[in-house]
């Protein structure tokens, strides 16, 4: 098979989870076309090394590197490694902008920001796991850590949702908003 | 299983991640505790929410269009594919490192050659000077080109020709053994007039390629090659009859 038509085969129907991916990692258009054309390119040089099975998984790894070069030439890398405790104050109250929050509030799209606002750690299991729906094992695969780390960090990923103060704004407003 | 236990694997269960002997057990736990229930809906709930509010952003029709053009506009190296990124980087690697080595090699060997009928000829004015020094010029000496031919070829891996030049004034005096570059050469030593010139006479396969005809330290030193030898001529005879003798030497005797 041609290089051109095994793109076509493996890549190409993966573009959406790719872009998706990209986007909300990026949290930007723009740097997320930039992101997934760069994992385009790796993947054409790599296409030899990927089965039709794996292809989803193989691509996304693809991009995850993509994203993480970018991010580490373009932003301050401190929150890349941190996986500790500090990571509760992306997500501490007093982190949050009250006035982002109300606006937040307002267009009602306060888990699309919390969701946004995850430590990139957190953000990346969830959206593999939530969007992509893929399984413990392929996400282990494409973040390069045990499952054991994956089942944790989900479980995480998912408080620090729940416990949002943007998400719990928004669940007041509407326990309040109750007759 | 009590609610310790359950807790951790509670997000795996709403995964379905939990082998299926554990997931039993976690059932029965969340259907009789209320908390641990509550967490489990929780977890569904988010993820409904999750599906419902959170947008699944496609990829933009533009970029999918750039992105299909990447196989006809990348430059691949699909002439040199082989299975597996990894071993073409091994092997480009590889590759590369065996290019430069060739190329080391070649302008190392170059250079070296080149250093080599330099110093050839360096070795032979010193030798020349020594054996005028130390009146050492002979070791077998003949002006019979059949007695000096069997004294070198009994010395030696190879025979050198011993050409009588006689009739040009070039008068056969004897020969010696020199060692020069790292082996023994045959030397044939000649007197025209007042001037005596060594010839050092070796196979052409042994390397150095001929040199232009040089002065060193007032000595002239010139080369030829033919019969199957490098000569190289050292003496104080000026450079154009000694040149003119190298190349006579060299061609062998006349039909």
């Amino acid at each position: 098979m041609s290089n051109e038509s095994r793109f076509r085969a493996l890549v190409l129907p993966h573009l959406d989870a790719a872009y998706n991916l990209a986007r909300w990692l990026a949290r930007d258009p723009h740097d997320a076309e930039d992101v997934v054309q760069d994992a385009c390119v790796r993947a054409l040089k790599y296409l030899d090394a990927v089965r039709g099975a794996d292809a989803k998984p193989w691509f996304l790894t693809i991009v995850r590197r993509a994203f993480y070069d970018w991010y580490r030439s373009n932003r301050s890398p401190e929150i890349v490694h941190d996986d500790g405790v500090a990571i509760d104050s992306a997500v501490d109250e007093s982190a949050i902008d009250p006035a982002q929050a109300a606006e937040s509030r307002a267009n009602s799209d306060a888990l699309e920001d919390a969701v946004g606002n995850l430590p990139l750690v957190y953000r990346e299991v969830l959206l593999l796991r939530e969007m992509e729906e893929l399984s413990y094992k392929e996400i282990a695969h494409i973040v390069d850590i045990p499952i054991g780390t994956v089942m944790s960090r989900l479980a995480r990923a998912r408080a620090l949702l729940q416990r949002s103060p943007l998400l719990r704004a928004i669940v007041a407003e509407r326990a309040g908003g109750r007759p | 299983m009590n609610c310790h236990e359950a807790a951790p694997l509670i997000s795996a269960f709403a995964d379905g991640e939990i082998d299926r002997v554990q997931s039993r057990d976690i059932k029965t736990h969340l259907q009789g505790c209320p908390d641990c229930g509550k967490k489990h809906q929780d977890i569904l709930d988010l993820r409904s929410r999750l599906r419902a509010e959170v947008p699944y952003f496609p990829a933009p029709p533009a970029l999918r269009a750039r992105v299909a053009d990447l196989p006809r506009t990348t430059p691949t190296r699909s002439a040199d594919r082989v299975e597996g990124g990894r071993w073409r980087w091994l092997l480009s690697g590889a590759f590369a490192g065996c290019a430069a080595t060739v190329l080391a090699w070649i302008v190392g060997t170059s250079v070296l050659t080149w250093r080599a009928s330099e110093d050839f000829v360096a070795q032979a004015v010193q030798a020349h000077v020594r054996a005028a020094l130390n009146n050492h010029l002979i070791e077998v000496a003949s002006s019979d080109q059949h007695t000096v031919k069997p004294w070198l070829s009994a010395r030696l891996d190879y025979s050198p020709p011993v050409p009588d030049l006689s009739s040009d004034g070039f008068t056969l005096t004897g020969g010696r053994l020199e060692y020069l570059a790292g082996r023994p050469v045959a030397t044939l030593v000649y007197r025209y007039r007042d001037h005596t010139i060594d010839v050092f006479v070796r196979p052409e396969s042994s390397g150095a390629p001929p040199s232009a005809p040089r002065t060193v330290r007032g000595f002239n030193a010139a080369h030829a090659t033919g019969s199957g030898m490098t000569w190289l001529a050292v003496s104080d005879l000026n450079p154009e009859a000694l040149a003119g003798f190298v190349g006579r030497i060299a061609r062998g005797p006349d039909p």
